[in-house]
């Protein structure tokens, strides 16, 4: 029983990583802009096909398909503000881009059901069916590349925040705009640079996930509902409370699904959520924006 | 000639016109669309309706972000649909308690969420929204979950002394009593607005602080927001399962309350004609769009990112945009006036 | 039934396309057109379903237009149904008052086919569907729709019984997804297995959300001994799942003992994207491309040479409903009525996925169109002649 739950815990930080990457984005976006980007579930579908492109048809190297994903999510990102949310900033509705990027994830979703059809792409890496067995246990090697990524980029995103000129402005900007004023930052231009970061770690996040889950048009939009959960459940706008929220999502479906039932994860997460918000509006982990309360 | 556009002005401001109008226009539209299609389409539009105004209620006038309006919805249908398939209760009684349990619904997720604001509440009314279809799917001994219920009959022929009987097999009477309880909640929501009710949830939207300075119960008075825009989305659900006759918990799921909020945001937020607008506009377009085959959805898409880009007050702007042009055609006036 | 006036012929276009198609008089003689409308869903994840169907529906018309069938020639209307109840209503009325099909096919999803059924039977047009499994589609039966594919019951008890008896099976874990079908099928997998004396260790129903099968199979591995692993899913989730309970060490992919069980729905071809996982499974397929029948054969040549890939079981049932609705055309039928009329006297047909012949709720009652599969470690099938 001991190996079924340390497996399970291993399961679940998986896939509790894979979510953070997915989530990280959209905090970041929040919390510079606090603004939802409905779109960032195609930026994971795109950047796996992209890796999947790269790999199968260009006969690329699978790690290497990881950085052209990060590169296709990053120049998304770029586009997706610069379309769409920096003409709509200043409108005066806060809804206004949530409802544009809900247009733009149909469209993008029906585009790629138009390009790459709606039969699931079989994207098994060199990694994928590697199994090792250890007490009881298994892991795939492509579970233990994506914790050894995931893991070293968001420790890069959280020396960048923390130690960078540009990563403390970020921050300066997400728990106070004047401030940032004063220390005489282009907030436009930290905004785009939210953007590509976000979308960069969404792509990137689709390459790992691709070979993970059901890789057709329709694949981001089964991560982004648990995104939107982690995100409130660690705090709107809070990295780190982003990265220990995602992994417990992580943890809660696997360990759902070893002693309830798979059916009712959605279940468990958002019970936890509302608990959340009933008992620490702010998120489990920080009280930054005291404002939202 | 100055007296008489001054009438047609005063006409055209009138509240009475443009709702006789309305009234009007419901009568004739299954007279102009004969075909079962297009009326089915209509029932359709008159429902979205009732879920686009019902959440403009609670977003545009009281200003809560309230993305369960997919809950509320499944919520009037399935109690409604239950009552009548397990316990045989008659459709009007189970169409009340479809409404009043929404209703409540409501009631219960604003009393939650009373301390909660802005993404917050949003992402709180997503949850409930989410667990809300979670137990309609996984709880299958009363719902049936995705087996779904099957055959729920239209709502029971009316015999009004005086008159024929009134079939809702036919599409053209279920179409009027749709349009006409839409119509009912629009005129409820309208006197609500015109109300001081409407003047008290606008000062709480614009700054809450200064509202309950004034000695109003914010907390109460979003809750009644919420009650009343959750009813009519109750209300909306119960003629949804009377009208498919099929239910599964898919109907409900989340991407329908970012449908509703689109119909909202693309009419015009904050005004009830709107998103009248805009739910037709939304339920029309992509049935019109069916020619074009594999393209329809991409172009919808592209639709409504256009309209919100370029249109940020939504249809009604547009509209008071082209209004003006007109008016300021109209003889007699002068350029200042 | 439409009978177009000849006069539409005699336009430019239409005389250039008799030249190109070389005969004349076959166009003339096929002056005639039976308009079958296809509901299926193109959009959103059941589009899965829509885009093989109309692969398989097209090279069926371009078959039978060569020279027509007693005169008629076939013509198809797709509609968007999207896999979902008012869609397909929607669907259904504008297919009815716009383009008045003499006859109708389709949705896979139980439910929207469900939702379609009473909007045929009212307009009076016989509706053939292929792909759902819902036995209340058949029970108690709509004098207008006929289903050629198994139901859910017939599928459940003869794969339950097989395995109880056939494969000596005596616990079982039940794996599906949470739809309709999934729900339907592991349901009577599940009573008559028990009823045989097996018992069920596991009753897991997941989303088409669940993103990650290893927690899953790491479930099934702490549970004991299985036998047999019933899977109710599609060919996207079915990969995962296949892949993880090989990783777990369950099936024997993976070295375990249990014996994955598959339905219908997975695709020829599912064995070669599972790769080594798949040993062992053993699954009842609707369309078996060894089969040595010569409309097989021909089918599948054929297939091969219009879209340069191999056919999965939804190319062949959409294909065969087609050709069955040829057949009745063949037997004489001329429009709505007749049709239905012949479908309901079908004997003896034999299509691609096998032979039909309904029953008095129309369904069909022939099982040959069942052939269970095992896969072998060089990921072809053999053949199990159980039925």
């Amino acid at each position: 029983m001991l190996s079924v739950l340390l497996q399970q815990g291993i399961n679940g930080i998986v896939v509790g990583s894979l979510y953070v990457l997915v989530a990280l984005g959209l905090t970041l976006i929040y919390g510079v802009l606090v603004q939802i980007n409905f779109a960032h579930a195609d930026i994971v579908t795109l950047g796996a096909f992209a890796a999947y492109f790269f790999t199968f048809v260009l006969g690329g190297n699978y790690l290497a398909s990881i950085a052209v994903a990060l590169v296709v999510g990053a120049a998304l990102g770029w586009l997706m503000n610069a379309l769409i949310f920096a003409p709509l900033r200043n409108r005066g509705n806060e809804l206004l881009p949530l409802i544009a990027t809900i247009g733009v994830s149909i469209m993008l979703q029906n585009t790629m059901l138009a390009w790459f059809g709606p039969i699931p792409f079989a994207f098994d890496t060199p990694y994928s069916n590697d199994v090792i067995r250890v007490a009881g246990m298994f892991f795939t090697i492509q579970s233990v590349l994506i914790i050894v990524v995931s893991t070293a980029t968001i420790g890069l995103l959280y020396a960048f925040m923390k130690f960078t000129f540009l990563g403390k402005a970020l921050r300066a900007v997400s728990q106070d705009r004047e401030t940032a004023g004063l220390m005489g930052i282009n907030p436009n231009q930290l905004i785009m640079l939210t953007f590509v970061i976000a979308s960069a770690l969404a792509g990137m996040g689709g390459a790992m996930l691709g070979p993970v889950l059901v890789l057709t048009p329709f694949a981001g939009t089964s991560v982004i509902v648990k995104a939107f959960a982690i995100v409130i459940i660690g705090g709107f706008g809070n990295v780190e409370g982003t990265i220990i929220a995602g992994l417990l999502v992580g943890l809660i479906e696997s360990y759902t699904t070893q002693f309830l039932d798979p059916g009712l994860i959605d279940i468990v997460v958002f019970a936890l959520l509302l608990l959340t918000l009933a008992l620490r509006p702010t998120g489990l982990i920080a009280e930054k924006r005291e404002e939202n309360v | 000639m100055q007296r008489q556009t001054t009438v047609m002005r005063a006409v055209l401001n009138s509240r009475l016109f443009w709702l006789i109008v309305a009234a009007v226009a419901i009568g004739l539209m299954p007279i102009i669309f004969t075909d079962s299609y297009w009326r089915t389409n209509l029932i359709v539009c008159a429902i979205n309706v009732m879920l686009a105004i019902g959440l403009d209620f609670i977003l545009g006038y009281a200003g809560q972000l309230n993305l369960g309006q997919s809950a509320f919805y499944g919520i009037g249908a399935y109690v409604s649909t239950l009552l009548i398939m397990k316990l045989g209760v008659p459709f009007w009684i189970a169409f009340g308690c479809g409404v009043l349990l929404s209703g409540i619904a409501g009631m219960l997720l604003s009393l939650f969420a009373v301390r909660l604001r802005g993404h917050y509440l949003a992402i709180a009314s997503l949850g409930f929204a989410v667990i809300t279809y979670q137990i309609l799917v996984n709880w299958i001994s009363l719902t049936q979950g995705p087996l779904g219920i099957y055959a729920i009959p239209p709502p029971p022929a009316l015999q009004l002394p005086g008159l024929p009987i009134i079939d809702f097999k036919n599409l053209a009477n279920l179409f009027y009593l749709t349009a006409g309880f839409a119509f009912l909640a629009y005129l409820l929501l309208d006197q609500l607005v015109r109300s001081p009710i409407g003047e008290t949830l606008t000062a709480i939207r614009e700054d809450e602080v200064s509202a309950a300075s004034l000695g109003i119960n914010c907390q109460a008075w979003k809750v009644f927001a919420f009650a009343v825009g959750s009813s009519v989305a109750g209300a909306a659900g119960c003629f949804y399962a009377s009208f498919v006759g099929t239910l599964v918990p898919d109907a409900f799921f989340i991407t329908e309350s970012f449908t509703i909020l689109a119909m909202v945001i693309v009419g015009g937020m904050g005004t009830l004609i709107g998103p009248v607008w805009g739910a037709i506009l939304l339920t029309v377009l992509p049935e019109l769009l069916r020619g074009v085959g594999d393209l329809r959805l991409i172009i919808y898409g592209v639709a409504v990112t256009l309209v919100v880009l370029f249109m940020p007050g939504g249809m009604v702007q547009a509209a008071r945009f082209i209004a003006a042009y007109f008016r300021s055609l109209l003889p007699g006036r002068g350029a200042g006036a | 039934m439409t009978i177009k006036p000849t006069i539409r012929h005699f336009t430019g276009a239409a005389i250039a396309a008799m030249i190109v198609a070389g005969s004349v008089n076959a166009v003339f003689a096929a002056d005639k057109t039976i308009k079958i409308g296809a509901l299926l869903p193109m959009s959103g994840p059941g589009s899965y379903f829509g885009a093989q169907d109309k692969q398989g529906i097209e090279l069926a018309l371009e078959q039978l237009n060569k020279s027509g069938v007693n005169g008629f020639k076939f013509e198809v209307q797709y509609e968007d149904s999207a896999c979902s109840p008012l869609p397909a209503t929607q669907a259904a009325k504008r297919l009815l008052e716009q383009y008045k099909p003499d006859v109708a096919i389709g949705e896979e999803c139980s439910d929207a086919t469900l939702a379609i059924m009473p909007i045929m039977e009212q307009a009076k047009v016989p509706f053939v569907n292929a792909g759902s499994s819902s036995i209340k589609i058949t029970e108690p039966g709509n004098p207008w729709t006929f289903r050629i594919m198994p139901n859910e019951v017939m599928q459940g008890v003869d794969i339950a019984t097989n395995a109880y008896k056939k494969l000596n099976a005596r616990t079982a874990v039940l794996l599906y997804e949470n739809t309709n079908a999934g729900i339907g099928n592991a349901k009577v997998f599940s009573e008559t297995f028990t009823k045989l004396g097996g018992k069920i260790l596991a009753d897991i129903g997941f989303g088409r959300d669940v993103n990650d099968f290893t927690s899953i199979a790491t479930r099934i591995a702490g549970v004991g001994k299985v036998d047999v692993i019933p899977t109710y899913t599609l060919e996207g989730q079915g990969l995962k799942i296949t892949q993880a309970l090989a990783q777990a060490g369950v099936t024997k992919g993976g070295g375990g003992q249990s014996i994955q069980l598959g339905t219908i729905w997975l695709p020829f071809g599912f064995e070669q994207k599972a790769g080594k996982a798949a040993l062992g499974y053993v699954r009842i397929v609707q369309f078996d491309p060894t089969d040595k029948r010569e409309i097989v054969r021909g089918f599948i040549q054929a297939f091969k040479a219009k879209y340069n890939q191999d056919p999965t079981h939804l190319h062949a049932h959409a294909y065969d409903q087609i050709i069955l609705i040829a057949d009745v055309v063949r037997r004489g039928a001329k429009d709505a009525q007749s049709i239905r009329d012949g479908l309901a006297a079908t004997k003896g047909f034999s299509g691609v996925t096998g032979s039909v012949e309904f029953d008095k709720t129309n369904q069909n009652i022939k099982m040959d169109t069942i052939h269970y599969m095992e896969t072998l470690p060089d990921l072809s099938w053999k053949a199990h002649g159980w039925n």
